[in-house]
């Protein structure tokens, strides 16, 4: 493994609403190391996109990091100002939306859309320079060069999905965030996106944090994993290690809401109940009332949230710890 | 493309004609007509009225009249105005024309762009105490009687300061020796705003493809320096120098009916521009441009305001039309002797071949920004295409 790019810390960040604040990231810690994927996982709404948009702190301005602390190469990110931000932003992290048909400008070209982006931070290159550097990334994620002078209407999905990871490539950043790139597409699209992912990540050693509420893309796509239930991380560690040993009972029904291809056939789990609501503190183990087999100090909320270390790189939430 | 405006142009003939002749028909349908006054001087001969009418051809049944006057028109003959006989509807409009152009081209490009540019402003800042200030004031301006509004402002400005004159478009004292006819200052004075405006236009357009930022910004505000110079030079050298104090006349008397009608006329395009931005602020790809890490202001006029564009120009270009009819408030208010006056007058007079002539000349200029508003739809949105079929 490289050395570590990115290292989360404590990250808490909450929305402020009418009916008080929502925390949605809960002391999400993390380290990304170079040339690493990186995957959360979790249902919607659990804080997976918050925690995207809090490294990059594009955060609604309704929201508001209240502690914890991200850094990128050693370098704080939290209490940065817009301007340094700004330096930040693609050339350090940069991101792949999801829903890439309302990521373009519809009324932009392609090419000069990620020229826009290189021109920002790069501001001495030529012309030329830029040119040959969106035609190298086009033939990288598989789009003809006659792509750039086209709007984005007149592209398909799966092209514009493409051309997006060409942008998220376009200034060669530390840091790539994927938030669910292939939800917007069909299967058969998802899978070729996937691939191209994959094979750009080889290429160029890039460290991806993958964001996707499908554990099986996850699965093929990341060396460590995370788990995220409710704004916390509930379990993390090596992914094959997660998908052989589940421990916390979230991740396991997680892994058993999905069908494998391979193996006995199983009857799908699901899940009673619904997330609990963010706006109140929750003392305790946020999932007990909806897991299946709480221990009688989970049920009564004596336990904390904590990550402990069950083996090496695995860890677990104390409380389902002491369920299993 | 071609095709299309091909099209369209056989349609727009079709509508002219029509236009035409209703338009023609409804003026003859006011009662009497611009000679019955002639019947109450005592002094002629009973048969003169006849006469007159017979001279001008009144006296021939409606729509044979009507006949004649479509024909003649599409021949290039406006027949003549009864009441400055022998002048020509097209004279009397060759006159009046330059002076509406001159005052409400002026103020319909300073509308335009201080609107845009107060409701993009607008729509960023949403929510703050500014932003309600101004939304409060655009709304006061854009729904106030405007007639009152006017005239309140020449009282204060133009009678208790006595910064501005009051109405009339040039002192007459000045002029009684000038050399030239006024309109000549006017026709100098549009061609000297024409070419400053393609200039400025050609340069922000021939450093569109200037990669640097930095770059592209210097050259722009050279173009500008450079325009100053120029145009410092322009009215100080030759021919244009001995113009100079009557076009400076003229201009001073312009001041206030221009910025009068700017503050009325801002106020519809900023809070349109407000509107449709703050819906587009909202979308994805606002918020791709912040990930990439662009300026606030590079965000606000290269993504929110441009694709807030298409709506706000094409109430800009209907409004265009509206410069010569929307003209008559404001040329009555501030005695303004334009195309506005010309039409309000001829009606008024009964004098049919001019405001015939006025009326066609509103109504092709309707047409026309009517299919510059089609044609430019598809140069601001790309999606939005002309088929040639369909």
């Amino acid at each position: 493994m490289g050395k570590e790019v990115l290292v989360v810390d404590k990250l808490n960040m909450h929305y402020e609403t009418l009916d008080g604040p929502v925390a949605a990231v809960k002391d999400v810690s993390f380290v990304l190391n170079e040339g690493e994927s990186f995957g959360l996982v979790g249902e919607s709404g659990c804080g997976k996109t918050s925690v995207a948009m809090s490294l990059l702190q594009l955060q609604a301005d309704n929201a508001k990091i209240s502690s914890g602390s991200i850094k990128l190469e050693g370098k704080e990110l939290v209490g940065m100002t817009e301007n340094e931000l700004r330096t930040v932003r693609w050339d350090g992290i940069s991101i792949v939306f999801q829903g890439a048909m309302n990521a373009w400008n519809p009324v932009a070209k392609i090419g000069e859309q990620i020229r826009e982006a290189i021109r920002e931070h790069r501001p001495d290159n030529t012309k030329q320079e830029n040119t040959q550097k969106i035609e190298e990334l086009f033939n990288i994620v598989g789009l003809d060069n006659s792509i750039m002078d086209r709007y984005p209407h007149e592209l398909s999905g799966g092209m514009k999905q493409r051309a997006i990871i060409a942008l998220a490539l376009s200034c060669d950043p530390k840091v790539v965030i994927a938030d669910e790139p292939t939800t917007a597409l069909d299967v058969v699209i998802q899978d070729q996106i996937l691939k191209e992912l994959k094979k750009v990540q080889n290429l160029l050693g890039l460290s991806l944090i993958y964001i996707s509420h499908d554990i099986a893309v996850i699965a093929e796509m990341t060396d460590n994993m995370a788990v995220m239930y409710a704004g916390s991380v509930v379990e993390m560690g090596p992914t094959a290690n997660i998908f052989n040993k589940p421990k916390h009972a979230y991740t396991r029904l997680l892994l058993e809401s999905t069908p494998s291809v391979v193996g006995k056939r199983k009857k799908l789990r699901s899940l009673d109940g619904e997330p609990p609501s963010l706006i109140n503190e929750n003392k305790g183990c946020s999932f007990s009332p909806r897991c299946p087999e709480p221990s009688k100090e989970c049920k009564n909320q004596e336990l904390d949230m904590k990550l402990v270390e069950i083996s090496k790189g695995h860890w677990a939430d104390l409380c389902c710890v002491s369920c299993g | 493309m071609a095709e299309y405006i091909i099209r369209r142009t056989l349609q727009m003939i079709v509508v002219f004609f029509i236009f035409l002749v209703s338009s023609y028909l409804l003026f003859n349908a006011i009662p009497g007509n611009a000679f019955q006054n002639l019947l109450l001087n005592p002094d002629l001969p009973p048969d003169a009225y006849e006469k007159v009418l017979k001279t001008y051809g009144l006296d021939k049944p409606i729509m044979e009249r009507v006949q004649l006057y479509v024909v003649n028109f599409f021949k290039g003959d406006f027949g003549y105005s009864y009441k400055y006989y022998p002048k020509t509807p097209i004279e009397l409009i060759a006159e009046r024309l330059p002076r509406t152009l001159m005052l409400f081209a002026i103020v319909n490009i300073v509308a335009f762009y201080t609107g845009f540019l107060v409701g993009k402003v607008l729509a960023w800042r949403r929510g703050s105490k500014s932003e309600t200030w101004i939304t409060v004031t655009s709304v006061f301006s854009y729904t106030v009687f405007y007639p009152w509004f006017a005239l309140m402002m020449l009282w204060f400005f133009g009678y208790k300061m006595g910064w501005f004159p009051i109405g009339k478009f040039l002192y007459p004292e000045k002029w009684y020796d000038a050399p030239w006819d006024s309109d000549v200052i006017f026709v100098l004075m549009i061609k000297f705003t024409v070419i400053i405006s393609v200039i400025q236009f050609m340069a922000y357009l021939l450093t569109r493809g200037i990669e640097s930022l930095t770059q592209r910004r210097n050259i722009r505000f050279g173009s500008l320096i450079a325009i100053f110079i120029g145009s410092y030079l322009f009215w100080n050298t030759g021919d244009a120098l001995t113009k100079k104090p009557y076009a400076a006349d003229i201009a001073y008397h312009m001041i206030l009916p221009v910025v009068v009608v700017t503050i009325v006329a801002f106020a519809g395009t900023a809070l349109l521009t407000r509107t449709t931005m703050v819906e587009v602020i909202k979308e994805d790809y606002i918020l791709t441009a912040r990930a990439k890490g662009l300026s606030q202001k590079r965000i606000r006029d290269r993504h929110a305001a441009r694709t807030a564009l298409l709506p706000v120009v094409t109430s800009f270009i209907f409004t265009i039309v509206t410069i010569i009819d929307g003209s008559v408030l404001t040329e009555t208010i501030f005695s303004w002797p334009g195309m506005g006056q010309l039409l309000l007058q001829s009606v008024l007079e009964e004098d049919i071949p001019v405001a015939m002539a006025t009326f066609s000349f509103v109504g092709i200029f309707a047409l026309i920004a009517h299919l510059v508003a089609d044609i430019s739809y598809s140069y601001l949105d790309p999606r939005i295409r002309i088929k040639s079929q369909g």
